[in-house]
């Protein structure tokens, strides 16, 4: 293996969270293309199927995680325990924070068409949505995004690794759809 | 479809109540319009409610989340139905409410709720692939952090000039623009007492002291006389003076 990668290995074993390119540059005092080239190497070596550990790229850097084929063993071993499932409620709240973050709480609540304080308060708990200061706006209203344990949690590199929200629009046939069967209910109520 | 809905759209509503399938009025909205099963006319929420209950007595157990979904849920119907009836007579009394604008703007508001909705489930597919994975997350030994005070500069003095100030009693509040108060009512009330004897009839403004807190006690005072029957209060308008006067034949005295 290049010496740089092995260096880099050995930052990458010791650290408890994942790395940035930068971060490794400036450690090891190496241009960010060198890294990236080493680091290339390395993933190589790493690939999935390999070892017991796999190199993934998370959270805004590179970091060591266990392969998924021997998670149930480190569970066994350690006692950890996959995080709670987040309901329909919750998930939908995060999606909302994640796309339009910083977002006020009402901002949500527009979107959602209800409230959303007790999921917003939920989402905090498990510390995938934190407060990111406050709207320049009447009232001061806290903002909200989304936290680093977030995108690691959901296996995303960086906020810009989120599918665009635009591949989530409803198809035109199923916008007629809605609108024919709001018709339908507004006549039927008419009369 | 919407005949036979009065007697029957309750049940399926209660048991349906996964309470997750419904999250809010939109996501309610949309699958009662898609699904086009229940005419939200007919659905008797007092009914949903009292089975609910009727459920909740019979499992014995609280769950304090799924009985909050269900109050969201059940307010959401409520507001859904109140709006509606609202809507009706809107349209009646403003002539410049557009139906087809208003119908547009909910359809707006529909598709972009729905965008998010597919979102929320294209994340919870991703929660369910990566939530599992073990990253490397034990703590650095302390003993390879970087150490960034050089030992010799710390010896066990700074370490006690550090917590002196901490261990020092700190000054008392200064609490001077706290007024004593200069009258108590046990001496107003015999300040009073002694007036009515002298005058038998004096009013407010002329006994009441400046300050505004010793006034209230005057006051009281005056009332506590009233109370005890020793005097009588006149005011002949709002806001005006207070007329005191002894009673002829003296209960008993108190204080």
């Amino acid at each position: 293996m290049l010496p740089l990668a092995r260096r880099l290995e050995a930052l990458l074993f010791i650290s408890p969270r994942p790395l940035s390119t930068g971060v490794l540059a400036q450690a090891l005092d190496r241009r960010e293309e060198e890294i990236e080239s080493a680091l290339a190497a390395l993933r190589i070596e790493y690939r999935p199927g390999e070892h017991g550990i796999e190199l993934r790229r998370v959270a805004g850097g590179h970091t060591f995680a266990v392969a998924d084929d021997c998670a149930a063993d480190v569970r066994g071993f350690t006692g950890a325990e996959r995080p709670d499932e987040l309901s329909p409620a919750l998930l939908e709240t995060l999606a909302v924070v994640a796309y339009l973050e910083p977002v006020t709480r009402a901002e949500i609540a527009e979107v959602r068409g209800v409230s959303s304080e007790y999921a917003l308060g939920a989402l905090e708990e498990r510390g995938l949505v934190e407060q990111q200061g406050r709207a320049d706006a009447p009232g001061t209203p806290v903002l909200y995004g989304t936290s680093e344990r977030f995108l690691r949690l959901f296996g995303l590199a960086s906020r810009e690794d989120l599918p665009p929200l635009e591949g989530f629009a409803l198809r035109a046939d199923e916008v007629d759809e809605i609108r024919s069967r709001l018709h339908a209910t507004a006549e039927r109520r008419a009369r | 479809m919407r005949a036979d809905v009065t007697a029957t759209a309750a049940p399926p509503v209660t048991t349906r109540l996964d309470l997750d399938v419904f999250d809010g009025p939109f996501d309610l909205l949309v699958t009662l319009i898609l699904r086009d099963e229940i005419d939200i006319w007919e659905v008797r929420v007092s009914r949903i409610i009292a089975e609910y209950v009727l459920k909740l007595a019979d499992s014995g157990e609280f769950d304090l989340d799924a009985t909050s979904q269900f109050v969201v849920l059940v307010a959401a119907l409520l507001e859904m139905k109140s709006r509606l009836l609202l809507e009706e007579e809107a349209e009646e009394e403003l002539e410049d409410l557009d139906p087809d604008e208003a119908a547009r703007q909910l359809v707006e508001r529909l598709v972009r709720y729905s965008q998010f909705r597919n979102a929320a489930d294209a994340l919870g597919e991703a929660w369910q692939a990566h939530s599992g994975r073990l990253y490397r997350s034990v703590p650095v030994p302390t003993e390879l952090l970087r150490r960034r005070l050089p030992e010799a500069s710390l010896r066990a003095v700074t370490l006690a000039e550090a917590l002196a100030p901490l261990l020092r009693d700190p000054p008392a509040p200064d609490t001077s623009h706290l007024a004593d108060l200069a009258v108590t009512l046990v001496e107003e009330l015999r300040r009073l007492r002694v007036l009515l004897d002298d005058a038998g009839e004096f009013t407010f403004a002329a006994v009441a002291p400046q300050d505004r807190l010793e006034r209230a006690v005057t006051f009281f005072a005056l009332l506590e006389l009233h109370s005890s029957g020793e005097a009588l209060l006149h005011q002949t308008r709002h806001f005006g003076d207070i007329v005191v006067s002894r009673v002829a034949a003296p209960a008993a005295v108190m204080g």
